[in-house]
């Protein structure tokens, strides 16, 4: 689940896993009661600072995706689905925006990437 | 006491050629603290003063909170170092080395002896003279880590090792950090191992503390932008410009390198009739090498 997770990238690795998790029950990947990894073992297999997990995990659940039992770990809450549909919605954008961010800096304009998204896709984006 | 190790202006001169000048630096407990800089830029020497082995001509040191060199038997029972240079007998076995360090230290944790032993691939039966370079490493950190050191100093832990020891060795000090919240200042001139670990960074080039800031902050602050139409002199700069060149291809479009970026500073660009046409993030290694760049003297190449 945590396989794209790049340190060289400039958002915070906090906010790439944070990211990751709410992915993650957004597209059900994980429901509700689900634990996710300690902080412990998820620092050792990414091989980042335990604190940096722990932040991640602090803000899932000031976001309210998740519940730090103490003592017990760190566990999914139920969320509901027009707050998971919301959060699909956020990260298409964030995609969209990556996308016309690299398309800008080749000088592809958003005509051309209509063109090339009928012919990927088969959908017209236009209108 | 909020700082596991606090320089105030550190100064020492070693010969014509090299000196300390006023180092202050603080390393926030709990952190991981990257203690970056190229070969001799005096990170060695600024590690050897905290540990109490050399002696600066001013300046204050605390480690722990307590003061180096007066307090030095107390700081040291809590203080794991990994030196530079191996401080074991080549003579003895890696037993006979474990048990040797361990008669020093009170919390010595044998069963994690034991475990750091199995899963780093040493055998106690090994002689030290024997040894490569990676499984001397290995050891030297599994006899500061069994010290359960509530700080741990590490100077360069992996240089010269294979990338699987290295692996093993960066893993076997989160695991610590993960159980035990305990500080660790590392210096490399590695920046690819740091960026993933480290929550603060300072930089160290000839002798001198040129950058100290959250990791976060150091990476997110310096950009490589491009700017058509710009000023000559941008004196009002919201941001610290370390190098400015013209793109290829274009003469009325320039690259610059800033430090100290926010994307609220976009609008500083209308304002002075220029556009900004692009900004290209810096990965740690990027970042440190424009900085050191921009901290040294040199002839400008541009007039």
């Amino acid at each position: 689940m945590f396989d794209d997770i790049d340190p060289r990238s400039p958002t915070p690795l906090y906010e790439q896993i944070a990211a990751r998790v709410r992915m993650a029950i957004a597209a059900e990947e994980l429901s509700a009661g689900d634990g996710l990894p300690s902080v412990r073992a998820l620092s050792h297999t990414l091989r980042i600072n335990p604190a940096t997990v722990v932040q991640a995990y602090r803000d899932l659940a000031l976001d309210g995706f998740v519940e730090i039992r103490h003592g017990q770990g760190t566990f999914v809450r139920e969320v509901p689905a027009p707050r998971r549909a919301d959060e699909r919605a956020t990260q298409a954008a964030e995609l969209v925006r990556q996308l016309l961010q690299s398309a800008a800096r080749v000088g592809i304009g958003v005509e051309e990437l209509a063109h090339a998204f009928r012919a990927e896709a088969g959908v017209d984006i236009r209108e | 006491m909020n700082s596991a190790i606090e320089l105030s202006g550190l100064g020492w001169k070693a010969d014509r050629s090299f000196s300390l000048r006023d180092i202050s630096l603080r390393v926030p407990v709990g952190s991981i603290y990257g203690f970056l800089g190229p070969n001799g830029s005096g990170k060695t020497t600024t590690i050897r003063m905290c540990m109490g082995m050399m002696k600066p001509d001013h300046g204050e040191i605390r480690v722990l909170g307590m003061d180096v060199p007066r307090d030095m038997p107390r700081i040291l029972a809590k203080v794991g170092y990994v030196p530079e240079r191996p401080h074991v007998y080549p003579a003895l076995t890696v037993a006979e080395q474990v048990r040797y360090h361990a008669s020093f230290f009170k919390p010595w944790d044998e069963g994690w002896a034991r475990e750091l032993m199995e899963r780093l691939g040493l055998d106690p039966t090994w002689k030290i003279s024997r040894m490569s370079k990676g499984e001397t490493g290995k050891l030297l950190l599994l006899l500061a880590l069994s010290q359960r050191p509530s700080l741990l100093v590490l100077d360069e832990p992996t240089d010269g090792l294979d990338p699987v020891v290295r692996r093993d060795v960066l893993t076997a000090v989160l695991d610590y950090v993960g159980e035990t919240n305990a500080t660790v200042f590392v210096s490399s001139h590695l920046v690819h191992e740091l960026e993933r670990i480290c929550d603060w960074v300072g930089v160290m080039d000839d002798g001198a503390l040129v950058a100290e800031l959250p990791m976060q902050v150091f990476k997110n602050g310096i950009k490589r932008i491009k700017v058509a139409g710009a000023p000559v002199e941008p004196a009002d700069a919201p941001f610290t410009i370390l190098s400015r060149d013209q793109a290829n291809g274009s003469p009325a479009v320039e690259t610059w390198v800033v430090r100290g970026w926010q994307d609220s500073m976009r609008a500083w660009f209308e304002s002075s009739g220029a556009v900004l046409r692009d900004i290209v993030d810096l990965d740690l290694e990027d970042g440190f090498v424009e900085l050191l760049r921009s901290s040294r003297p040199r002839t400008p190449h541009r007039s």
